[in-house]
């Protein structure tokens, strides 16, 4: 048996694992497990509703961005 | 008639009492405006998200908002952004369930201005940006509390954020090396297979170097805080166990490296991978463990008003506390909390001094009557002098006070910790020394540098670092069972070693409110109306009246009276079938032209229908139940037990006598009780303080471990080490019982690896441990420490 293809099975396999942590890592970089008992009943409260209200708060960001932006 | 719940709050009362809106019950007015809001503003699916929790009833007494928006507020707790926009970090009280979340988050985004409101679940911390063109922060706070929570700001100091960042920071690092250990284990399964099959040098060289590549980020970037605790220890001229660790895993990577690339035999990466593990889980739950001391100034920040209102001429000025001069006149105001010590000079009303004195009653206050910072009106509307300044008033003195003793803390070196030195320098000897002895005793270089390092690795202190946090988390888990709630593990081994324990007594030895002890009856009266009379007050003594009415009285309701006044000082008056009734102490029957004769050391409450005197209650405040039984046990542990109270002699000795304490100290001050506690300090006594006022708070801030009880004021759970959320003596038996077990088991966890190394140590020096003895040894020694500690766990359930 030719040992490249144990070689090449590792090889894909801990790539495979490095993404997983990677995205791991990003995740608890980016805060999403600090709130551990919010992280449980996420999905209470996880519909339409508080879809339409992130995109309300990301329009008043941009609301506030351009107000500064604009010239006078 | 039924009991039925509250459609806002879910605490369920009998419908008699509840306020009727068509089909909707509420217990009071301020749960039916939250209702009616959350309606109106389309937010009610709160009450289908929120499904069978209760909440608590709003609470009505606020501080002015208006607070809020001061210059002097802003400038301490508002981070100004970009763009016109300012943060700030408050916490949210009141949050019960996920759905008060979503609720408080919903009711912000709603308004104009805000930009940001998140809310963590876990510890109630909001954070929020809002455009300051838009909106002013008292706003923001009045919509918190007008859905029935209340806000108040917090510090986000630079500890706390560090705190939080290394807690990140290990999260990240052990997720990396369980990463890279877990997955060396399944090739490991392969090369061991091998090493008895036998394989291929290829295929040994595949897996090492598969090895290699997992074990790099698993030493250079998990262990990384290793390589820093050995450079610091060096720095201070010892020899730690990080130094140790790094030292055994940096060897065996390099050797490893050099056996992988001149295709030699067997590699040690499995053993870096698994060292840096074991020993950075021992450390995470450490992290995971430790207190913030930050937190607790924040509270402070709650207590010291920021502003006070000061009489210039006609005109009422604000004015920074720090401003205010000897002889200004301040005006204070109902639900205003006093910064500066002064002496009224017109006006009258009553002030709640019970987190200062831990006097529960109302004190009233006229002309003349001194005013203490800290202090909080009730009703009082009222203009005095200010007698001191600041910085020398009683408040800004005790923020100082505690702020010392905070730092002061007397620490307890810790047993492993010291243990450790000495066991990195033997190990790190014995390791240089196996190596010269091979190398001069005739073997290869190669040979004599494997077996030096497998003396290090067998060594590893897994199991030592392990055998502390693994006991001392068992220990928090067994104490959070039985509402004990240790603060930091560390306090667990401090607990363990206290030979005094220092009680107060209002509220920790006693009940902390008047129960009726003694009821007299000269004539026969309608229960029922006494009791909807002293149901109309909160008074401590009215109270304990209804409870007694509850007790005795079996299916009793409240009969309706009407035109209820509270006369502060003096009791209730009312009008129930037309005639008067009228319930308080002896001066309010003085006043109704009633004749008294009862005289008593206890606090008496009379009930008089139309001018006739029914009854006389006799009140005191019991000690705790099992009390008695909790204070033996404790001296029979060996300890010495002493009660300090500010009360007089008389009902000092009463209680004490009660419970069995032998040692009293009335008539003491806050500052007496910290002086007695240094004091006992200097002769050689680790001290354990258990209170619950803000009277025992330099105290508990002085003590080796400093005790609260549950329902004690915020800042005596925030400055103390312990917290016994269900108030009982007992749990402080316990909290001690449950140190020492853990204490023991700490001493038992390193007492097995000792031996554990004793045994293995001499094996890799004569050079029988190969890299599977390694890897195996290492990971049963951590087994049967873990295993050690279950076993108590599941013993003592």
């Amino acid at each position: 048996m030719d040992s490249w293809v144990v070689a090449m099975m590792l090889g894909a396999s801990l790539f495979l694992g490095g993404i997983a942590l990677i995205a791991f890592l990003w995740g608890i970089k980016t805060g999403q497990f600090d709130d551990e008992k919010r992280m449980m009943n996420q999905v209470q409260f996880d519909d339409e509703n508080e879809l339409n209200d992130a995109a309300d708060q990301q329009k008043k960001r941009d609301a506030l961005r351009k107000k500064d932006y604009r010239p006078e | 008639m039924s009991d039925v719940k509250c459609d806002h709050c879910h605490l369920v009362f009998s419908d008699s009492v509840m306020i009727h809106d068509e089909e909707l019950r509420f217990c009071c007015n301020g749960c039916k405006g939250i209702y009616h809001l959350l309606k109106d503003e389309g937010l009610d699916s709160f009450y289908t998200k929120m499904g069978e929790t209760t909440l608590t009833p709003p609470d009505q007494q606020f501080e002015a908002s208006e607070n809020f928006d001061s210059p002097t507020f802003y400038e301490r707790f508002v981070t100004l952004g970009e763009e016109n926009t300012a943060q700030i970090s408050l916490i949210i009280e009141g949050i019960h369930c996920a759905a008060c979340v979503w609720l408080n988050e919903k009711a912000l985004h709603k308004m104009p201005g805000v930009i940001e409101a998140h809310i963590n679940y876990t510890n109630n911390k909001a954070h929020i940006v809002w455009d300051v063109t838009k909106l002013k922060l008292s706003t923001i706070i009045e919509m918190i509390r007008a859905i029935g929570y209340n806000a108040y700001p917090y510090d986000a100091s630079m500890q706390e954020v560090r705190a939080n960042k290394e807690r990140k920071e290990y999260y990240l690092r052990m997720a990396v090396a369980a990463f890279a250990s877990m997955n060396m284990m399944w090739i490991a399964v392969a090369q061991y297979a091998g090493y008895f099959t036998g394989m291929s040098q290829e295929i040994k060289t595949i897996l090492n170097i598969a090895e290699w590549v997992l074990a790099t980020p698993a030493l250079f970037y998990s262990g990384w805080v290793f390589y820093r605790g050995a450079y610091y220890g060096l720095r201070n001229g010892a020899v730690t166990m990080d130094m140790l660790v790094v030292t055994g895993s940096t060897l065996a990577y390099f050797y490893s490296i050099y056996i992988t690339v001149l295709e030699k035999g067997d590699a040690y990466f499995d053993s870096v991978a698994m060292i840096i593990t074991f020993v950075l889980l021992g450390k995470f739950l450490e992290v995971l463990s430790r207190k913030h001391a930050a937190d607790t100034l924040d509270v402070m920040g709650k207590y010291v008003p920021s502003e006070v209102s000061v009489l210039d001429g006609d005109a009422i000025r604000s004015v920074r506390v720090s401003e205010v001069n000897v002889g200004d006149t301040i005006i204070i105001r109902t639900g205003e909390r006093a910064a500066i010590d002064g002496e009224v000079i017109s006006g009258e009303g009553s002030f709640d001094e019970s987190n200062l004195t831990g006097e529960a009653d109302p004190i009233f206050k006229r002309k003349g009557d001194n005013i203490i910072s800290g202090t909080t009106s009730i009703d009082a509307l009222l203009h005095y002098r200010a007698l001191k300044d600041y910085a020398n008033s009683t408040l800004s003195h005790l923020v100082n006070l505690l702020e010392n003793a905070m730092r002061q803390k007397p620490k307890i070196e810790q047993l492993a910790n010291r243990l450790s030195e000495y066991f990195s320098s033997a190990i790190l000897f014995l390791a240089i020394g196996t190596f010269w002895v091979w190398y001069f005793w005739p073997h290869t270089f190669d040979r004599a540098l494997m077996v030096g390092i497998s003396v290090i690795i067998i060594a590893c202190p897994c199991a030592l670092a392990l055998a502390t946090p693994v006991a001392t988390i068992v220990g928090l888990a067994l104490g959070a069972k039985r509402s004990i709630l240790f603060k930091s593990a560390a306090q667990i081994e401090t607990m363990a070693k206290v030979t005094m324990i220092v009680l107060d007594k209002t509220g920790t030895i006693t009940q902390g409110r008047p129960a009726v002890v003694y009821a007299t009856y000269h004539a026969g009266y309608d229960r029922s109306v006494l009791l909807a009379l002293v149901s109309s007050s909160k008074h401590p003594i009215s109270l304990g009246i209804a409870q007694y009415l509850d007790k005795t009285e079996p299916m009793i309701q409240t009969g309706g009276i009407s035109e209820v006044n509270e006369i502060p000082a003096r009791g209730l008056v009312g009008r129930a079938n037309g005639v008067m009734i009228a319930g308080g102490n002896a001066l309010l029957m003085e006043d109704m032209g009633i004749e008294t004769q009862t005289l008593s050391d206890k606090s008496l409450f009379y009930y008089a229908v139309d001018g006739e005197l029914c009854a006389t209650f006799e009140l005191q405040d019991l000690p705790k139940e099992n009390a008695l039984e909790s204070i033996q046990s404790l001296r029979e542990f060996g300890l010495r037990v002493v009660m300090l109270t500010g009360d007089h002699t008389a009902s000092a000795l009463r209680v004490a006598g009660a419970v069995g304490i032998d040692e009293v100290h009335a008539h003491v001050t806050a500052q007496e009780k910290a002086d007695f506690i240094d004091k006992a300090h200097n002769e050689g006594h680790v001290v354990v303080m258990a209170g619950d006022g803000v009277n025992d708070l330099l105290a508990l801030a002085c003590a080796d471990i400093g005790i609260a009880m549950g329902n004690g004021s915020d800042i005596a759970i925030e400055v103390s080490d312990i917290v016994l959320l269900n108030d009982s003596l007992v749990s402080l038996t316990e909290a001690y019982a449950i140190s020492r077990r853990t204490y023991g088991l700490i001493k038992q966890n390193l007492g097995i690896s000792l031996i554990y190394n004793a045994v293995t140590i001499p094996l890799a020096m004569m050079g029988y441990i190969i890299p599977l003895l390694a890897a195996l040894s290492m990971s049963f020694s951590s087994l049967l420490v873990v295993g050690n500690s279950m076993r108590v766990k599941w013993m003592y359930k």
